[in-house]
């Protein structure tokens, strides 16, 4: 919490002044927000604070992505450094192989990391934008940036309670269960056109495969909490992940039909191109069939990290918390940051298989000359924007509507979309 | 050396969840353990280079099958499948089967074991697709006949008298 005096020369003549309290300068009213501009957000100094917001995203996606870029570099350097050193010590190479593993997973977790600490945060902005509030302003000063990690300082200092009725091993096991296959479901996620930890030949089956691990931490947590709302919400997430995972996995097929391999960067190069020099050939695009895939994998996405119209496992004005009711501190933190780690996951799946991975959306000069994980970058955070704006706009579904959605609607039009798709291939691409 | 230590490593891991399975008293830590046993089987098969097998195990048998028998544990649980002993008086006949058909494997195994490939493993995607929908077609989509005759049978069965 910052102490700072008034500024009166930056303040503008339109914000009133803010009322600070006259001992050590805390602020006592919210008026320095500016209200009466969001109250008319089509006015000039609306259009203004929005492409200055703009202008901060576009160059926070620059930054990021610059960041993985300069990453790999060095990363390819300290490889090449590892192995002569390790031939002129006389290292076996399996040895060098194995710290170069190590080192790769240690930057996917950070990944994953990484990613709970800025999207926590921006999920609580656009939260808070969304219903008409500001979200976290004071930690850290600016537009409340620290304050997941001020969060999650709390959580390493609760107190870590196992309840007494609980199953002591299955209990302290669940979130680690859930968290592991995440962690091991990004190695072949794709963050440029060629920047993964493991090109795998089968890179989508084996992410969907780890992904679907996670559900039984999930029913453990439920079970060994020995409480009856935990229980229900275990139950609840196996049945719907394990329902989800259909239309989820059969939704991509007609993309790998297309692509005609399984290995995300085949696919990502299977879009590379344009009809008629302007148009990208990103699968999103193919007619009819990209569209309804692309609807279908992120319904089934959204409903597979249990975000709020699919939220049944954890709906609070029905279960408490369900599965995650007996659980505080740093064991509850891990499985939120296994939902934030798959939303993450879901993002960047959506713009490999869809929006044309690391590849420019246009042509021109000014686009081609961007770099794949910048664009990359941008694609997923785009996406990831649409996970928690579809969060905080629908209303949960009830258990027997969330079923249908899926058994009665999602399923079947992704098998008629592969059959479309099978038409596709034998009529219109070759 | 490195794959002798992860071919022993994981071999225990799938007897010992194995055994697990059959001694637990818990009904739930049995489930339990046969997720572990089916993932480290599927850990056997990405140490032989089958990768497409490795995630198909991973994604048929530790993500879909051992869910749903640790849901319906849960679900029809009672209170007596939490502490008893979860063997009834037919154990013997049921080793004995065991016996038979270890033994049986074990033939194939030998028969088998010369036939292992020496070179590197490559990628097999393709190809078990190509036998798949080529030479082995008329298997392939006999199981699936099969298949979709349990699945119609499983959904006969489990509607009520009534509906019938």
């Amino acid at each position: 919490m910052t102490s700072s005096s008034p500024k009166p020369a930056s303040v503008k003549a339109s914000l009133p002044e803010p009322v600070l309290n006259d001992k050590n300068g805390i602020l006592m009213t919210n008026r320095r927000w500016p209200i009466e501009q969001w109250a008319r957000p089509w006015s000039l100094p609306g259009y203004r604070n929005g492409a200055m917001m703009l202008a901060g995203i576009v160059l926070g996606i620059l930054a990021g992505g610059a960041l993985i870029g300069e990453l790999s570099k060095w990363g390819d350097r300290l490889y090449a450094l590892m192995g002569s050193f390790a031939a002129a010590k006389g290292i076996s190479t399996v040895a060098v192989e194995a710290v170069w593993i190590a080192i790769k997973v240690l930057i996917v977790l950070h990944v994953i990391l990484l990613n709970g600490l800025w999207s926590i945060w921006w999920e609580r902005k656009i939260s808070a934008h969304i219903q008409s509030r500001v979200g976290p302003t004071y930690a850290g000063g600016f537009h409340g940036w620290a304050q997941t990690i001020l969060d999650g300082v709390k959580l390493f200092l609760k107190e870590d309670i196992t309840p007494a009725a609980a199953d002591q091993w299955v209990h302290a096991l669940a979130p680690a269960i859930v968290i592991a296959p995440c962690i091991a479901a990004f190695a072949p996620v794709l963050f440029g056109s060629e920047l993964a930890a493991a090109r795998l030949d089968v890179g989508a089956l084996y992410i969907f495969a780890f992904a679907g691990i996670s559900v039984i931490g999930v029913v453990m947590a439920g079970w060994a909490s020995g409480n009856k709302y935990s229980l229900l919400g275990g139950l609840r997430a196996a049945a719907q992940i394990v329902s989800y995972e259909l239309p989820r996995g059969f939704s991509v097929v007609p993309v790998i039909m297309f692509a005609g391999s399984l290995d995300l960067s085949v696919i990502v190069s299977a879009q590379s191109g344009f009809w008629w020099g302007m148009a990208p050939r990103w699968f999103v695009f193919y007619p009819v069939v990209g569209q309804v895939a692309f609807l279908i994998f992120l319904i089934a996405s959204i409903a597979e990290t249990n975000r709020t119209p699919f939220d049944i496992p954890e709906a609070e004005s029905e279960l408490v918390g369900g599965f995650h009711t007996e659980y505080s501190g740093m064991k509850w933190s891990v499985f939120f940051l296994a939902e934030y780690a798959y939303v993450l996951l879901g993002s960047f799946l959506l713009a490999t298989f869809f929006l044309g991975g690391g590849g420019s959306p246009l042509p021109w000069t000014p686009f081609t000359l961007v770099p794949s994980w910048v664009w990359m970058l941008a694609k997923a955070m785009l996406m990831m924007f649409v996970f928690l704006w579809v969060r905080w706009t629908l209303p949960r579904l009830r258990v027997d509507q969330l079923m249908d959605v899926n058994w009665k609607f999602l399923l079947p039009w992704s098998f008629a979309n592969i059959a479309l798709a099978g038409l596709y291939l034998a009529f219109w691409l070759k | 050396m490195l794959e002798h230590i992860v071919f022993y490593s994981l071999s225990t891991l799938v007897l010992v969840c194995a055994i697990g399975v059959v001694t637990m008293r818990n009904t739930v830590h049995s489930a339990l353990c046969l997720g572990l046993c089916l993932a480290g089987l599927a850990g056997l098969f990405a140490s032989l280079g089958a990768d497409f097998l490795f995630a198909a195990q991973v994604m048929v048998y530790v993500s879909g099958i051992a869910v749903l028998i640790i849901f319906t544990v849960m679900l029809l649980g009672r209170a007596s499948d939490l502490h008893l002993r979860q063997v009834n008086d037919q154990w013997m006949a049921a080793l004995l089967i065991c016996a038979v058909s270890s033994e049986g494997l074990l033939k194939i195994a030998r028969f088998f074991s010369g036939t292992l490939a020496t070179t590197a493993a490559k990628p097999a995607t393709r190809d078990i697709g190509r036998l798949f929908l080529g030479e082995w077609m008329i298997p392939f989509e006999l199981v699936s006949l099969v298949l979709m005759a349990a699945l119609l049978g499983a959904i006969f069965f489990s509607r009520s008298e009534a509906s019938r």
